[in-house]
C-alpha cells in the first residue's frame, strides 16, 4: 500500500467573481522513502493540492472531492480531531515563509516543546531534550543558548531550518515542504536542501517536494508532476522527464531556463500569461500559449496518459509521438549542449 | 589625478579611457545606528557598501551578484543619487554627481533611471498606467500633453503591452505584465543607463524569460547600457558582459562572463556557483556542491581583514584574518580579492580545502 495516494482531487473555492477551482482533477502516489516534486507557476495549484491533503483550506468557501488516501484511510473525509492527530506527527508540513509561519511571542523552544507535547504524552523536560536534538540536527549552532531565543533572532536560513525542525520532531513518515528554499539565498538554500537529503536518509520518510525551480526537482525529486492551471499535465520519474520532456509546457519550462553552463543567445519564451482559474480554457488550458496548437486542442481536453513508447510516462498533450520525440530531444540537445 | 589613479590600482582590471559612462571609485555607504531620542548619537554604523569601485562602458551590461546583505541595491540606489555617499566619488559621463544638488541631477536623472525589484509595490496603485509612464516625460517637461500620450502609447507597444491600455489602473495587469510598465517608465525619457534592481526576481519563470528577452531586444534596438543586479547567478550569466561578485559591502571578483563562470578565482564565487541547482539530474546529482558553513556576518561588525574568511573552506590561520587580500589581477579583466584564488575549476569542497601549503603562499599568481 502507498504511503499517501491521491485520487482525482478537486478543490474550489468560493470567490466573490465566482467559483476558482484550484485544484482539478490531480492523481498521484507517494511510496515511503521516495520523494515526489511537484512543479509548476504561481497559481497552478501546486500549494493548494498539499494544503487539501494536510486540511488546511479554510472550511468555509472551500469544496474539495476525491480521495487522499493516507495509509489506506481517506483524509478527506476524517473528522478534524483525527486529522489533527496526524498532522505534525505522521504528516508534516515546512511551509514557504520562514518569516512569517513561526509565532514571533513565543521562543522557538516552547513552539518546539510544543509540537511534540501535542503528540506525545512526555514531560517539559523530555521534550525540550528532544527539540534540542532536532536543533542541532538541523544544524543551529549552539542550540542550547539558542533554543531561547524568539524567532526575530534568527536569520531567515537559520528560521528555515527551525521550521524544519519542528516539521521533523515527531519523525514524520511524510514532509510536505511547500517551496521551502524559494526565500532563501543560493548557498543557504544548498545547505538546507543537503540538511533534507541527509535527514530522508537517516529517518527515511517520503517528501513531498513544493518547487517553480526545476533546478531543485533535478537534485532532489524521484518522481515529478508538473502542474499546469490546476491540472497535472506531465507526471515521470526525474531522468525520464528531463531526458524525454513529452509535453509542450514542460518544453517551454526548460527552455526558459537560463542555465549556468550554455549560451542561449534568446531564451524560449512561453508567450502571454497563465490563464485565469475563474474561466479556464476550453479544451487543452494550455493551448491559448502552445506554439504546436491544433484545432483538436481548441475544443477537446487531452487525457493524462502514459507515453507511446513508455507508459509510466503520463502525458497529457495531442501531439503525436513522433513530433513529442522529436521536439523534446531537440531542447535536450539545445539546453545540454556543452554538456 | 590622485583618486584615479587610486581607482587604477583599486581596480587593477581598469584602465580608465576616459569614454566609460559610469566611474564609480571607491565609494562607501555607512548607515548610523543612532540612540537617544532627541540627541541622537550614532553608535555603530552598517557599512552596507564599503569601498567599491567599478567602471562600465557604453553599451555593456554590467551583472552585480551577491547574497542579500551584501549591499548591491545599496550601491543602486548610491550610484542613481537616491542616497547619498558617505566616500568616494561617482562619474557619470565624465562629471562628478557624487554632490550635486537635486535640482543639478535632474538633467541627469533623464539620463540614468531604474527598474525596481517588486512590479507589485512600485507603481502608484491609484494612478492610471498612462500617468505612470508619462510622468518623468512631464517631469522633464518633454512635449505637450498630446505629444506624451502618443509618446506612452509607443512605449507601451515597445515593452509588448496593448496600448489601448493606456487607462487601466496597475491591478489589472499580471506581475509580469507590471514589470513591463516598470521599463516602460524607465525607457521614457531615453536613458542611457538603466539600474535594474532584480527585475526578474518576483516572476515565474517563463515571464522572467519574457523580461529577460525584452531587455535584451531593448538593448539592441536602443543602445542602452544596464547595471543588472540579482542573486540568481543563471540570469545573471545570460543577460552580463561583465559581472562583479560582491560579499558584504566589498567587490570579492570582477571578471568577464566566460571568465567568471569558467575560472573562478574567489572560493566565495567558487561556492556560489557549486550551491546554483542544475536542472540536470544526471549531473546536479553527480556535482558535489561546496557548502559554505553559517550565515553572512553582520554589516555592523564584519569580521577583521577578509570578510569572506571566518566561511572560506580555504581559510589559513593567521594571514586571512590578519592581511585583508588586495584585488588582485587574475588575467585579462579579472581581478579577484583573495590570498589563496583557485588554481582550477570546478574542484569539490575536499580539494578546495586542501591547499594552503606555505609555497601557495610565497608565490605570487600568474596572471
Amino acid at each position: 500500500m502507498a504511503l499517501l495516494e491521491v485520487k482525482d482531487l478537486r478543490t474550489s473555492f468560493k470567490t466573490e467573481d465566482g467559483v476558482v477551482n484550484a485544484v482539478d482533477g490531480v492523481s498521484f502516489t507517494v511510496e515511503k522513502g521516495q520523494t515526489l516534486g511537484i512543479v509548476g507557476e504561481s497559481g497552478s495549484g501546486k500549494s493548494v493540492t498539499c494544503l487539501t491533503i494536510m486540511g488546511l483550506n479554510s472550511r468555509r468557501n472551500t469544496i474539495s472531492s476525491g480521495e487522499a488516501l493516507w495509509k489506506g484511510k481517506d483524509l478527506l473525509t476524517s473528522k478534524p480531531s483525527q486529522l489533527r492527530k496526524i498532522r505534525g506527527d505522521e504528516m508534516s508540513m515546512i511551509f514557504q515563509d520562514p518569516m512569517t509561519s513561526l509565532n514571533p511571542v513565543h521562543t522557538i523552544g516552547k513552539q518546539l516543546v510544543e509540537a511534540v507535547q501535542l503528540h506525545r504524552d512526555v514531560t517539559v523536560r523530555v521534550a525540550k531534550a528532544r527539540a534540542l536534538e532536532l536543533l542541532k540536527a538541523v544544524g543551529i549552532p549552539h542550540a542550547e543558548a539558542r533554543i531561547d531565543d524568539y524567532p526575530h533572532q534568527f536569520s531567515g536560513g537559520m528560521r528555515q531550518r527551525v521550521m524544519i525542525a519542528m516539521a521533523l520532531i515527531n519523525d514524520p513518515d511524510l514532509l510536505i515542504a511547500d517551496e521551502p528554499t524559494t526565500a532563501l539565498d543560493v548557498t543557504t538554500q544548498a545547505q538546507i536542501l543537503n540538511l533534507m537529503k541527509r535527514l530522508q536518509d537517516d529517518f527515511g520518510s517520503a517528501i513531498i517536494m513544493i518547487t517553480h525551480d526545476l533546478g531543485v526537482v533535478a537534485e532532489t525529486a524521484d518522481d515529478v508532476v508538473v502542474m499546469y492551471a490546476a491540472r497535472v499535465v506531465e507526471h515521470a520519474k526525474v531522468h525520464d522527464l528531463f531526458q524525454r520532456p513529452q509535453h509542450p509546457y514542460t518544453w517551454g519550462l526548460m527552455g526558459s531556463l537560463p542555465r549556468l553552463e550554455t549560451d542561449t543567445e534568446r531564451l524560449v519564451q512561453i508567450p502571454g500569461q497563465p490563464p485565469s482559474l475563474l474561466r479556464p480554457p476550453n479544451g487543452c488550458r494550455f493551448h491559448p500559449r502552445c506554439p504546436y496548437v491544433m484545432g483538436v486542442c481548441r475544443t477537446t481536453e487531452p487525457a493524462l496518459v502514459g507515453a507511446e513508447r513508455d507508459p509510466s510516462h503520463l502525458q497529457a498533450c495531442h501531439l503525436d509521438a513522433e513530433t513529442k520525440d522529436r521536439e523534446g530531444s531537440k531542447l535536450v540537445e539545445a539546453t545540454m549542449a556543452e554538456a | 589625478m590622485a583618486t584615479e589613479q587610486g581607482a587604477r590600482e583599486q581596480n587593477g582590471q581598469m584602465e580608465l579611457h576616459g569614454d566609460e559612462l559610469l566611474v564609480v571609485d571607491g565609494v562607501k555607504k555607512y548607515f548610523p545606528i543612532t540612540r537617544g531620542i532627541i540627541f541622537q548619537k550614532a553608535i555603530a554604523h552598517v557599512q552596507a557598501v564599503d569601498g567599491v569601485s567599478f567602471s562600465i562602458n557604453p553599451g555593456e551590461t554590467l551583472g552585480i551578484v551577491g547574497e542579500s546583505g551584501c549591499g548591491k541595491s545599496t550601491l543602486a540606489r548610491c550610484i542613481v543619487r537616491l542616497l547619498d555617499t558617505t566616500e568616494g566619488r561617482i562619474m557619470f559621463e565624465g562629471r562628478d554627481i557624487t554632490n550635486t544638488s537635486r535640482v543639478g541631477m535632474r538633467p541627469i536623472r533623464r539620463e540614468m533611471t531604474m527598474i525596481f525589484q517588486d512590479p507589485y509595490a512600485s507603481l502608484n496603485p491609484r494612478k492610471r498606467v498612462g500617468f505612470i509612464i508619462g510622468e518623468p516625460l512631464e517631469v522633464h517637461k518633454l512635449g505637450t500633453p498630446a505629444e506624451v500620450k502618443t509618446r506612452v502609447q509607443e512605449l507601451l507597444e515597445v515593452v509588448g503591452l496593448n496600448p489601448e491600455h493606456y487607462n487601466r489602473f496597475p491591478h489589472e495587469f499580471s506581475g509580469g505584465q507590471r514589470q513591463r510598465i516598470g521599463v516602460a517608465r524607465a525607457l521614457a525619457v531615453n536613458p542611457k543607463l538603466i539600474v535594474c534592481d532584480e527585475p526578474v526576481s518576483a516572476l515565474d519563470v517563463s515571464v522572467q524569460a519574457q523580461i529577460l528577452n525584452l531587455l535584451k531586444d531593448l538593448q539592441d534596438d536602443f543602445g542602452l547600457t544596464y547595471i543588472f543586479i540579482a542573486h540568481d547567478l543563471n540570469v545573471v550569466r545570460h543577460i552580463s558582459d561583465r559581472v562583479m561578485v560582491m560579499y558584504l559591502g566589498q567587490v570579492s571578483e570582477v571578471a568577464n562572463r566566460e571568465t567568471l563562470y569558467r575560472e573562478p578565482k574567489h572560493p566565495y564565487t567558487g561556492a556560489l556557483l557549486s550551491a546554483v541547482p542544475i536542472p540536470d539530474p544526471v549531473r546536479g546529482r553527480e556535482r558535489e556542491s561546496i557548502v559554505l558553513e553559517g550565515d553572512v556576518p553582520s554589516p555592523v561588525n564584519p569580521p577583521s581583514a577578509c570578510r569572506f574568511h571566518p566561511r572560506c573552506p580555504r581559510f589559513v590561520e593567521g594571514h586571512c584574518d590578519v592581511e585583508e587580500p588586495e584585488l588582485r589581477p587574475m588575467g585579462p579583466g579579472h581581478v579577484a580579492k583573495c590570498h589563496y584564488p583557485l588554481e582550477r575549476w570546478p574542484m569539490t569542497a575536499a580539494e578546495m580545502r586542501r591547499h594552503g601549503s606555505a609555497e601557495a603562499r610565497e608565490e605570487p599568481v600568474q596572471a
